[in-house]
């Protein structure tokens, strides 16, 4: 560890990040394999179409604790939003698509996080509730009507979770340099801490929470 | 060879059960034991080892006679089949000369969402087997040159097997022939249906008869707009993103030249 680094994220976080990343793209390949009939052939690496079904059934599970977990661990920190402070970054778009001077300083997370954080966290619910419905339909008193409609909402789920994924993946590595060892070392430079959550810095300045590397490990 | 459908005429039929029967008998479907619930009806509903059965109806018409209404259910072979439409595995499928939906119980990975899909409530799912079980008009006969066992079996002529305009002209006939409240049943759904009625009664009246069955309108969401849409705003966001970066450009950390000796000299 370079001295100077300093700790932005804890095992735990980043345990619960990968735990709900994995599950979740793992979900994506198999309901893919599933819903695309060109991409069936993603069921041979797990015996099959019966295959796929049975691993998403079952990761699905693992994907609904860790959301809750991931929800539980987050909410206070990302799922609500301070005014104004939260209102001026939105109107600078965080400084990501037009030219900024100086974008607002927010905390811990930007509106951009928090919007990410509230989006999986609504659609994620609403993924893990309707495929449980669609895992066990003969165990509820669901009207026909009420059943039919899950599927669609699931697929409604599907096509904001991925899309998210995507932009989560960009603005998580090449979008902003030096983001990515939050979630794998947890350790980040002060000049990118300084650039993306100056905010935040200060804060842990202020209550003295920081925790920088004596370049020891 | 051209498009057939099976068509049943309740007016002929005695619900003798000889086609129930012989369903049973082609297919190799045990029977379950079931309860008299006071009616000849028997099992109460489609299962999955019953592929189709005869429906026993006491009706008072408007004049106050008692009528006996019976009716053949089984899967109506929609043109536009909601269950092909959403099967994933393939496992449902339409056949290729008859245009009647048949089924592939290797490919059926039972995710129960034909089951869900149908507008007639026909396919079953089997907890034991863990596929879906419904009537494929006896392809292993029909594609032989073979009438449906239920067709084949039918000591009236209620049930036949035939040509698609050969079997709409016989039943408007029969229409005709019955008269004023008769009607024909299946040709005006889902694109026509390879199985239809001929029902001496208004289709209104018959208890368990969908009045307006079609592809439900979730099945059009799911598969025709959110299916190709999901792929599309992912195809978007890839797109939005590269051009952010070769545009606008990442978000880097600004160049600070005496960062590394001021913590040097810490």
């Amino acid at each position: 560890m370079k001295k100077g680094m300093i700790k932005v994220t804890s095992g735990y976080e980043r345990f619960v990040h990968w735990m709900l990343a994995i599950s979740c793209l793992l979900l994506c390949y198999t309901g893919m394999g599933m819903m695309y009939d060109y991409l069936n052939f993603f069921g041979a690496v797990m015996g099959g179409l019966k295959g796929l079904k049975v691993v998403h059934n079952f990761t699905g599970v693992v994907f609904g604790v860790a959301l809750l977990l991931a929800i539980q661990m987050w909410w206070k920190e990302a799922g609500v939003f301070v005014f104004p402070e939260d209102i001026n970054w939105i109107m600078t778009a965080g400084g990501y698509l037009w030219h900024v001077d100086k974008v607002p300083e927010t905390g811990k997370y930007n509106p951009g996080q928090k919007m990410f954080f509230l989006t999986v966290a609504a659609f994620g619910l609403l993924m893990f509730v309707t495929g449980f419905f669609m895992w066990f339909p003969g165990y509820f008193p669901l009207s026909t009507e009420m059943l039919r409609w899950l599927y669609p909402l699931h697929a409604l789920g599907f096509l904001v979770i991925f899309a998210f994924f995507f932009v989560h993946l960009y603005l998580g590595t090449i979008g902003n340099p030096g983001t990515v060892q939050a979630m794998i070392s947890g350790w980040v430079t002060r000049n990118w801490l300084k650039k993306q959550h100056p905010g935040w810095l200060k804060e842990m300045e202020h209550e003295g929470t920081l925790i920088v590397s004596d370049g020891e490990k | 060879m051209a498009e057939k459908i099976k068509l049943y005429d309740d007016s002929k039929c005695t619900a003798c059960r000889g086609c129930q029967l012989a369903c049973k008998q082609w297919n190799g479907l045990k029977a379950g034991q079931t309860a008299n619930t006071g009616t000849y009806q028997n099992p109460p509903s489609l299962q999955p080892n019953t592929y189709m059965m005869i429906h026993y109806q006491d009706y008072v018409d408007p004049k106050g006679d008692v009528k006996w209404l019976f009716r053949k259910e089984a899967c109506m072979h929609c043109t536009n089949a909601a269950c092909v439409t959403v099967c994933p595995s393939g496992a449902l499928y339409y056949n290729k000369e008859f245009k009647t939906v048949g089924l592939n119980h290797d490919k059926c990975i039972g995710c129960k969402e034909c089951v869900a899909a149908c507008p007639f409530e026909v396919p079953r799912y089997d907890t034991k087997t863990e596929k879906v079980y419904k009537c494929d008009m006896c392809e292993s006969r029909i594609t032989n040159g073979l009438d449906p066992a239920c067709v084949k079996a039918c000591p009236t002529g209620a049930l036949k097997w035939g040509d698609k305009e050969t079997m709409l002209g016989t039943a408007a006939k029969r229409k005709e022939y019955l008269g004023a409240v008769a009607s024909t049943y299946g040709d005006k759904f889902v694109g026509g249906t390879h199985f239809m009625y001929v029902l001496k009664e208004n289709p209104a009246v018959y208890s368990g008869l969908m009045k307006d069955p079609k592809v439900p309108f979730s099945v059009t969401v799911w598969k025709n707009w959110l299916k190709p849409l999901s792929l599309l705003a992912a195809g978007g966001v890839l797109a939005g993103s590269f051009l952010h970066y070769v545009l606008h450009g990442p978000k880097r950390p600004d160049p600070e030249p005496t960062d590394e000796k001021t913590e040097g000299g810490k």
